[in-house]
């Protein structure tokens, strides 16, 4: 695989305090690539470092492709654009300093894959969070980009915006284009991430793969009557919360094997149990999780 | 450039921000011209103090009209932070140039004044409008958000400044007392100085050159303070 560029011994710090450590990975291309970790663990400084907007104290970037063509997403979306999204990105290409054609030709097609034709003339400040993401993306990519960089993307959209978003991401995927982003979002995570990268004290510790893991079981949510029993389904499943609800109902979350997933659903139902959430359990995010 | 001051100056129209301190600006026109005949460079000098104080308000208004978030956009784009505070500089000046324009002429078209308006008249109105728009400019840009985060701050720090600076023409005597002092201070006291001449003025005094040059001195110095601490902040 290609690899586009490659951080070297990368180190960083603020007033004394050290983000980053003599951090070393290389990012690919046509991978997305997602960095994580818990607060304040040096996601934002590595991923404007990554963007040339940060200076490491010490360490190398070496980029592959001359030049590298980044679009950067910061993780504060404005809320307050007075223009629509064409005149906005009219002027944020006059002010990159592209010729006039080159604009509007970019944004015709910018607003075709990010299928905003409806809210073409409509003022950015009137839409919805997720549409302003979107417009935050747009002007990331008006020129041709080698790789795209995301400060958490999906973070404070609803659900549809989260879905909408993660489909365009998918389609930037599938048009060669590297990402890297930063995110607390499973289900970005799960469907369209290559690599994880894990920022823990102040080094890049752990590479996985999400997409290679196996799916080991279930783990579901049900409620139960109290006074049943359940002793006859306990060598099959694991209970690891048990809430006592108000009306002499119980709900449970518990975990089940695979090949007993359907065998003990049924035996619930039979029991009149209604089952409120069931999840696939993948070992490798099990693990990863436990790191946000 | 010409991208940068088209966005800024289109941004700020439509964010309306401009129409309290525009509001105050032609209210304080038309009530100051209200009975005429009116003494011509007295009443320069008091259009001026009002215009250096409106000026501290447009400047504040202009370098927070973009959305924090967008600003940061607009830094990537434009690559460069100097370029980025120069157009708002220019946006600020030159709006502080058409307002000088205005309080100028005006009172002459009107016909305000009781004595024939001369040529001198109209550029010692210019350059003491002007030269205090570009001191209340530099002065009120240290206070904004890139380098003053409480926005409370912001607004007493320019209102403080913007008065202290007035107010050294009345303890002018007192702090000549240490030397060199008046020198680091404000020189607007300079311009109500100049403009306490007669309207009957034959001519303008070659120094009277040299201390609205200095008046724009101090200011763009006071510009070149604000880029250096905006590259401290920056790299630190």
């Amino acid at each position: 695989m290609k690899i586009i560029m490659e951080l070297q011994d990368i180190t960083k710090q603020y007033r004394e305090k050290i983000v980053l450590e003599n951090t070393s990975f290389s990012i690919y291309a046509n991978q997305v690539v997602a960095l994580v970790g818990k607060n304040g663990s040096g996601k934002s400084t590595l991923l404007k470092i990554i963007g040339g907007l940060v200076k490491p104290d010490s360490g190398v970037v070496h980029k592959y492709i001359q030049p590298l063509k980044i679009g950067y997403v910061p993780e504060v979306t404005p809320s307050h654009i007075l223009f629509t999204p064409e005149e906005y990105l009219t002027h944020m290409g006059n002010i990159r300093g592209m010729a006039k054609g080159q604009i509007q030709q970019r944004i015709d097609n910018l607003i075709e894959t990010f299928n905003l034709q409806d809210a073409r003339k409509t003022r950015i400040e009137h839409f919805s969070k997720g549409m302003k993401q979107k417009v935050a993306i747009m002007q990331a990519m008006l020129e041709e980009t080698d790789l795209l960089i995301l400060d958490e993307p999906l973070s404070g959209l609803d659900p549809i915006s989260q879905s909408d978003l993660e489909g365009i991401l998918l389609i930037l995927k599938e048009r060669g284009l590297s990402v890297v982003l930063t995110c607390h979002e499973t289900k970005l995570l799960e469907n369209i991430v290559d690599r994880v990268l894990l920022i823990k004290d102040h080094q890049v510790i752990q590479t996985s793969s999400l997409q290679g893991s196996v799916n080991k079981g279930n783990r579901f949510i049900f409620a139960i009557a109290t006074e049943t029993s359940l002793e006859e389904l306990l060598p099959f499943i694991e209970i690891q919360q048990e809430r006592h609800l108000n009306s002499g109902v119980n709900e449970i979350e518990a975990t089940v094997n695979q090949e007993d997933t359907d065998k003990i659903l049924l035996e619930l139902l039979k029991r009149g149990a209604s089952i409120k959430q069931l999840i696939p359990i993948h070992r490798v995010e099990e693990g990863f999780y436990n790191h946000f | 450039m010409t991208g940068l001051l088209n966005y800024q100056l289109i941004n700020y129209v439509r964010s309306y921000r401009y129409i309290p301190p525009f509001s105050v600006y032609i209210m304080a026109l038309i009530v100051n011209y209200t009975y005429i005949p009116n003494p011509t460079l007295d009443s320069y000098s008091f259009t001026s103090l009002v215009l250096f104080f409106i000026m501290g308000w447009f400047t504040i208004t202009i370098f927070h009209a973009e959305d924090e978030g967008q600003k940061q956009i607009t830094l990537l784009h434009c690559k460069s932070l100097r370029e980025y505070y120069l157009a708002l500089f220019i946006i600020c000046a030159l709006i502080g140039f058409c307002l000088s324009c205005i309080y100028v002429a005006y009172p002459i078209v009107i016909g305000a004044f009781g004595v024939e308006t001369r040529l001198l008249h109209i550029i010692m109105g210019l350059l003491s409008h002007f030269s205090l728009s570009i001191v209340a400019i530099a002065l009120s840009a240290i206070f904004t958000r890139e380098l003053v985060k409480n926005k409370g701050n912001t607004w007493w720090g320019v209102l403080s400044i913007l008065i202290i600076s007035v107010a050294i023409a009345s303890f002018k005597s007192t702090i000549l007392q240490v030397k060199g002092l008046i020198w680091l201070l404000p020189p607007v006291h300079l311009s109500l100085e100049m403009l306490s001449s007669k309207d009957s003025i034959k001519f303008i005094p070659g120094l009277f050159y040299w201390q609205f040059g200095w008046i724009f001195l101090y200011g763009f110095l006071f510009i070149g303070l604000f880029f250096l601490l905006i590259k401290h902040r920056r790299t630190n």
